[in-house]
């Protein structure tokens, strides 16, 4: 923050006394407007990860006292084959979520970034999903899928596809079809970033290639995607940190199922944690994933880095 | 961004924090029963009051037979009644008296030491109470039993009329029922009719209810789970056969068995008599098409548990009444006699009078068949009283974890994404590296 407009070339004392005082008092302005954030930060965020990492490290069924048990709950987990199917899930969730959304954003935003008429409620259909109440899209998105009576089957059977996908029913197919509605949902939400974006790419450089004799593909290539590019960074961080915590969407479209086939590490979390009571294991898993998480963003900052240089 | 990671792995933490640094010890509890001479108010545990009325109705029963004792109702949310149950309980702000929903979770308590010792009231109470044992931990009792549903198959006798099938009559094993839903099911097609021969519900207990609590020889702990495949083989024959909605349809489509057996759209399912109060209500309100049914004891394993005079093995949990450490001493005794009550005569008649099946079925069956909608004739009351019931979920330290992760054999081989055999071998050896190895 900005803390003086204009110094004076020699000070005299009251006016540095009255310097000093407007310094603090822009600090306290500074503080004031941060601190409702911050104690809401580290009341309901960092207090509970501190704890979370103690708990790890700890057998805790809720009542009673946590009992240290140092690093068996991270032993525990090399041998869980269930931790391995979820870590297994999160990472073909976001392998496959993470290029998709990515490139039906940057698609959508292109294609609606043009001055065409009803632009606006193209774009508001287009961030519609993401406002839709999740329980509501999980639910209609199930009944789409139904494999005997929902009119995705319905549409692919007279298509020449006889015995089309069980989809959220499948083992195989559960988690192409989360991935799908995955898409389906944050699509927009980056879209807005990505359009945001390409506002700020100057109509100059355009021109210039343009000039140049630049067709669309290569201004694209030239132009819009390098300038995308701390959008674009932006984006993949967040859709690799969302991707890895999926939750909520594969809770009410699979609860998990059939079988393990869409269990992911936070579901494997909740699981352990809030249905088997076992918070110091689910805390170990948590450390996990958000190591993860961690290690994934810096990996990204890191290479961020390296190319704008 | 920290921060959006950070609010991820808060999740786990987010409830520990509510209720770090608390602990718990069990105050010995007075053995004196009696209530209290001056005035007492009791605190009890209830779910969606509004549409459960047993809470009030045992409140008000208990109030009337002591006057100078109030019983007070805390509201919970009856799906995530135990989650916020934990919560309250490790933060000291638990009603005096709450109810274990289920058995599932009864180990959390009791082994946290969230129960007090009700082995008093468990001998008072005479031995038509049922499911009073599935609650007793080296041989002292941590809760009292006042609701013990069991699994019957209710059937539809307008649908079977149509069909022209005889009536359940009790004498059934499991593969005459696959073979009469199929019979249904294709006569009621002849005749015009949607409906299908049976419905069976998600869950899994709908199958693996059933398979432990009658295969000889089957124990949850043991790990060894090949007692679930005759029954699964069934289940699936069901759905191929076309006699009840696929797995697929009835979790796409979010199935409820209420619209399923209330609006005729299955001449036969088993659920648990909870479901009674529920259909009585449904045809009074028009929720339900109104059509004469019935209830009939469940298939059985084989032919030695089957006709009227022998006992019929289902399988149910209790729900039952525990009292809460951290209540006051002086009320404890005022405590100890509401679960007498609620578990007594007197708390079943109450119970009956709204449709709810108490734990003493056999001392209510003339009040609850008396209840206007209810059926009459003699199999229905000999369903409703007269069966071997087993515990859905015996108690030990590995039931939760055994439980999950034969939902997932359950969901897996339902959707025929998995074979039986292949499921079986995987869950097992999952509960030996996962569950019974801790």
């Amino acid at each position: 923050m900005a803390t003086t407009i204009e110094a004076p070339a020699r000070p005299t004392r009251p006016a540095r006394r009255r310097r000093s005082r407007r310094v603090w008092r822009n600090t306290a302005v500074g503080w004031s407007f941060l601190l409702p954030n911050f104690i809401g930060f580290a009341v309901l965020t960092l207090a509970p990860v501190l704890v979370l990492f103690y708990l790890a490290f700890t057998d805790w069924n809720v009542f009673g006292v946590a009992r240290w048990t140092g690093m068996a709950n991270f032993r525990r987990l090399i041998h869980d084959q269930s931790f391995w199917t979820a870590l297994e899930n999160t990472l073909y969730y976001t392998a496959l979520h993470i290029p998709l959304t990515l490139g039906a954003a940057l698609g959508l935003a292109l294609l609606l970034n043009r001055r065409l008429r009803g632009v606006a409620f193209f774009r508001t259909v287009a961030f519609f999903p993401y406002i839709t109440s999740i329980v509501a899209a999980a639910q209609v998105w199930n009944m789409l899928f139904s494999p005997q009576y929902g009119p995705i089957d319905a549409v692919l059977r007279p298509l020449g596809i006889a015995h089309p996908p069980g989809w959220t029913v499948s083992t195989t197919w559960s988690m192409p079809a989360v991935i799908l509605v995955g898409t389906w949902r944050e699509m927009g939400y980056y879209m807005l970033i990505f359009l945001a974006g390409l506002q700020t790419i100057p109509a100059q450089l355009y021109e210039a290639a343009r000039v140049d004799g630049a067709n669309a593909w290569q201004r694209f290539r030239a132009v819009t995607v390098p300038s995308l590019r701390p959008t674009t960074f932006f984006v993949t961080v967040m859709l690799t940190i969302g991707s890895f915590k999926v939750f909520d969407l594969i809770l009410l479209l699979t609860n998990g199922g059939p079988g393990q086939s869409t269990l992911v590490l936070s579901q494997y979390i909740y699981q352990t944690g809030f249905q088997e009571n076992h918070f110091g294991y689910a805390s170990a898993i948590s450390v996990v994933l958000f190591v993860l998480c961690f290690v994934a963003t810096i990996v990204q900052f890191h290479v961020n880095k390296r190319r704008s240089v | 961004m920290k921060r959006l990671v950070s609010a991820a792995l808060g999740l786990t933490a987010a409830a520990s924090l509510l209720v770090a640094g608390c602990s718990s010890g069990s105050p010995a509890a007075s053995a004196s029963a009696g209530v209290p001479s001056g005035p007492t108010t009791l605190t009890l545990a209830g779910w969606t009051l509004s549409t459960t009325p047993e809470f009030k109705a045992l409140a008000d029963g208990f109030h009337a037979a002591h006057p100078n004792v109030t019983v007070q109702l805390k509201e919970y949310d009856a799906t995530n009644y135990d989650t916020q149950m934990i919560a309250d309980l490790a933060a000291h702000s638990a009603p005096d008296i709450y109810v274990l929903k289920n058995l599932k979770n009864f180990y959390t308590y009791q082994s946290g030491g969230q129960l007090v010792d009700v082995s008093d009231v468990a001998k008072s109470l005479g031995s038509g109470v049922g499911g009073l044992s599935d609650y007793q931990v080296g041989g002292k009792a941590y809760a009292i039993p006042y609701r013990q549903d069991s699994w019957v198959l209710f059937y539809n006798k307008a649908l079977f009329d149509k069909a022209g099938i005889a009536y359940p009559d009790g004498s059934w094993t499991w593969d005459k029922y696959v073979s009469i839903s199929e019979q249904l099911t294709a006569a009621l097609k002849d005749r015009g009719s949607k409906a299908v021969g049976d419905y069976q519900h998600i869950w899994q207990s709908t199958v693996q209810g059933f398979a432990l609590a009658q295969t000889p020889g089957a124990k949850l702990t043991s790990g060894d789970f090949s007692y679930l495949k005759p029954y699964y083989d069934r289940a699936l024959a069901l759905q191929n056969a076309g006699a009840q909605p696929t797995f697929g349809t009835v979790s796409t489509n979010k199935l409820t068995y209420q619209a399923q057996f209330g609006k005729q759209q299955a001449a036969m399912m088993l659920m648990g008599t909870w479901y009674i109060a529920t259909l009585l209500k449904q045809q009074r309100t028009g929720d339900a098409d109104t059509f004469q049914w019935g209830m009939a004891p469940a298939p059985q394993f084989d032919a030695s548990t089957t006709g009227t005079s022998a006992t019929p093995v289902t399988f149910g949990d209790p729900t039952g009444l525990g009292i809460n450490p951290a209540i006051s001493s002086d009320k404890v005794s005022a405590a100890k006699a509401f679960l007498e009550y609620a578990a007594g005569v007197q708390g079943a008649k109450s119970l009956a009078a709204i449709g709810i099946t108490p734990a003493d079925t056999a001392a209510v069956a003339s009040d609850f068949f008396s209840l206007k909608g209810m059926p009459s004739d003699s199999l229905s009351k000999f369903a409703f009283s007269t069966h071997d019931t087993k515990p859905e979920n015996p108690v030990s330290k590995y039931t939760t974890g055994l439980q999950d992760l034969l939902n997932d054999l359950h969901t897996a081989v339902m959707s025929g994404g998995k074979g039986i055999d292949g499921a079986i071998s995987d869950a097992q050896s999952r509960a030996k590296s996962q569950v019974l190895n801790q």
